[in-house]
């Protein structure tokens, strides 16, 4: 398939997916928007460790960073809302820019505790400074749906009414396909045929004349720009509140890209799925056991936690990590 | 007392703690060269085995022993269970650097839902015989408790107990041969599996000797040993991974860090520095970073 194709291919899923989102009920858009969310936030992640080799504990703390700056640039210089996502996206690749260099010279577990101390610093920093708006979060208010999206016909055929739920899925969907498109690209290009050559077999890799330090920087900057755009539409569909950005997010991400396959770029929408669908679930199995408050909080962990481990023991090298030959 | 000395003990307290972690870690990465992030979860899984016993035992110090035992038992159950399975399947495959980690995430997950799910996550009190009021000197009263010297003199026969133990037995000595070179004591008949459970369940101990102590100074929940998940980590990457003196020193020196970034510049950033540390260790001193194998004696 040409690019070209998969790029008609893209527009096409998502024009369907919007316009099927008018017939169906609040709740389970919103849950599209939240896959959409995952999504992104995943195929950060299938990019840094599937292709680069990298193991980020972190990158709940990169969202933080495109969250705060998505929003900090909406409220404070009224960008349009794509422009502020881009900028949310732009400032967490230049603070990946500057990780990258140091994540390029570690290795293993020493780069995963680096990233790990990262994803516990950054959210405290936002009880640290008033900017930042304390621990209940900054406010993110998109305002009202534009009229040109309310009055557009194929949200008037559905005949319910669009409500910012759907809107936001909208705007999930509309970032995460073009997102998955440009990231084949990336991936199935020179870069990603680099990244390749470079986790399997690093010293082949260098010997036909691969800079693999700036390999993995680039990596780290590609990944970590993915992860900021996740981070605002984080903020917009899910969450602003500093607690939502911390250690767990980052393994929910670790688990939803381990899931998916960790090199297979559209196994993410798979890793997404699970990551909505857990909490619903286990919040009916919590409502068999009796609704228990601890069971209620503890259960999505639990079973997304058994899930990690399940996956690494039957399947450690990933859907697609072939045995190298060395 | 001048609050420059005062900030030191404090310091040196929880740099026992760290340093406790840090040993634990150590232990694991040079019976299997694996860095175990569940560490602090197994040390609050020993900890409310702990909180348990001192509740029908009504005696801290026999719970403490309770929970150290209960420590090495989790301990020798994750390496059996879910490392050693895993070491066996990705055996020179592309994944050796990183499904280990996250096995060891996936348990931490586990761990830490599983006790939100026994006991709530609500804060609990463990308390011990020991006051943890300050001392008074003079007419102030410090803030250095008994427990904290508990803490630090634990610390210190824990240590102690471990280099007698690595320098002196035979125990020691399969521990020691069986990290360094696992063929050759193969073939001169060390049981190296085995040993390397011993070396899980020793991590265990120290683990829940550390979460044991440190508790009655605070609280006990599901997350509250989260400092010590990264603290753990960074005190034994400055102490060089490998070897257990460096393990107590790196904890030293970076609880007395902690103490004094608290006391001079604000709590918020204590986590920040954490990472701010790292990096600047592994950066500036990268002995055990490139995964030189040179140097490494017992």
């Amino acid at each position: 398939m040409s690019s070209s194709t998969r790029l008609l291919l893209t527009l096409a899923i998502g024009a369907a997916l919007i316009f099927a989102s008018s017939f169906i009920d609040e709740l389970h858009v919103y849950y599209g928007a939240e896959i959409a969310v995952y999504l992104i936030a995943i195929s950060s992640i299938v990019l840094l460790t599937g292709f680069s080799g990298q193991l980020s504990l972190g990158h709940g703390a990169l969202m933080a960073i495109g969250a705060y700056s998505c929003i900090l640039s909406y409220n404070g210089w009224h960008l349009p809302l794509v422009g502020a996502l881009i900028v949310g996206a732009l400032t967490t690749a230049f603070a990946g820019y500057i990780l990258g260099f140091a994540a390029a010279r570690l290795r293993g577990p020493y780069l995963a505790g680096a990233t790990l101390a990262l994803a516990v610093g950054i959210p405290s920093l936002a009880n640290q400074f008033h900017v930042l708006g304390g621990e209940t979060g900054l406010s993110f208010d998109v305002g009202d749906i534009p009229q040109w999206v309310t009055n557009s016909w194929f949200v008037k055929a559905g005949g319910q009414d669009y409500t910012s739920y759907k809107w936001y899925f909208l705007i999930a969907v509309s970032c995460a396909l073009p997102t998955i498109w440009v990231l084949h690209n990336f991936l199935h290009g020179a870069s990603g045929r680099r990244f390749k050559a470079m986790r399997s077999h690093p010293a082949a890799a260098s010997l036909i004349g691969i800079n693999i330090a700036r390999s993995k920087v680039l990596a780290f900057t590609a990944s970590s720009a993915v992860a900021g755009l996740a981070g605002g539409l984080f903020a917009l569909v899910i969450s602003t509140e500093p607690n939502s950005f911390t250690l767990s997010l980052s393994f929910l991400l670790v688990t939803g890209a381990v899931l998916s396959g960790i090199s297979n770029l559209y196994g993410s929408i798979i890793g997404a799925m699970v990551l909505v669908a857990i909490p619903e679930l286990s919040a009916s199995v919590a409502t068999h056991l009796g609704n228990s408050e601890k069971v209620i909080a503890n259960l999505p962990g639990v079973i997304t936690s058994l899930l990690l481990i399940l996956t690494v023991l039957i399947l450690p090298n990933g859907a697609h990590w072939k045995p190298s030959k060395s | 007392m001048s609050n420059f000395l005062q900030t030191l003990l404090i310091g040196v307290s929880s740099g026992s703690i760290y340093a406790l972690m840090a040993l634990a870690l150590v232990l694991v990465w040079r019976s299997t060269r694996v860095v175990n992030f569940a560490q602090a979860g197994q040390a609050i899984i020993s900890t409310y085995i702990g909180y348990e016993a001192n509740f029908h035992l009504h005696n801290y110090w026999e719970s403490v022993v309770v929970a150290v035992v209960a420590g090495a038992i989790l301990g020798a159950a994750v390496e059996g269970l879910v490392m050693r399975p895993l070491a066996k399947r990705i055996r020179g495959t592309a994944a050796t650097d990183i499904a280990p980690v996250i096995a060891t995430l996936g348990v931490l997950g586990l761990i830490r839902s599983l006790a939100g799910l026994i006991w709530g996550n609500t804060f609990v009190q463990y308390p011990s015989p020991l006051s943890a009021k300050g001392y008074t000197i003079g007419k102030t009263v410090i803030q250095f408790s008994p427990q904290s010297a508990a803490i630090v003199v634990g610390t210190a026969l824990v240590m102690l107990a471990f280099a007698l133990l690595f320098n002196y037995t035979r125990l020691g000595l399969a521990l020691r041969a069986s990290s360094f070179q696992p063929e050759i004591s193969r073939l001169a008949g060390i049981k190296v599996d085995r040993i390397r459970l011993v070396g899980w369940a020793c991590a265990g101990a120290a683990g829940a000797v550390a979460g044991a102590l440190v508790t009655p100074t605070s609280y006990l929940s599901p997350n509250s040993l989260d400092l010590l998940l990264v603290s753990g980590f960074v005190a034994a990457v400055i102490g060089g991974l490998d070897s257990l003196v460096g393990a107590g020193v790196g904890g030293l020196i970076l609880g007395v860090g902690f103490a004094f970034i608290l006391e001079y510049i604000g709590a918020s950033l204590t986590f920040l520095s954490g990472f701010i540390i790292l990096i600047f260790v592994l950066l500036v001193k990268p002995a055990g970073i490139m995964g030189k194998r040179g140097g490494r004696s017992a």
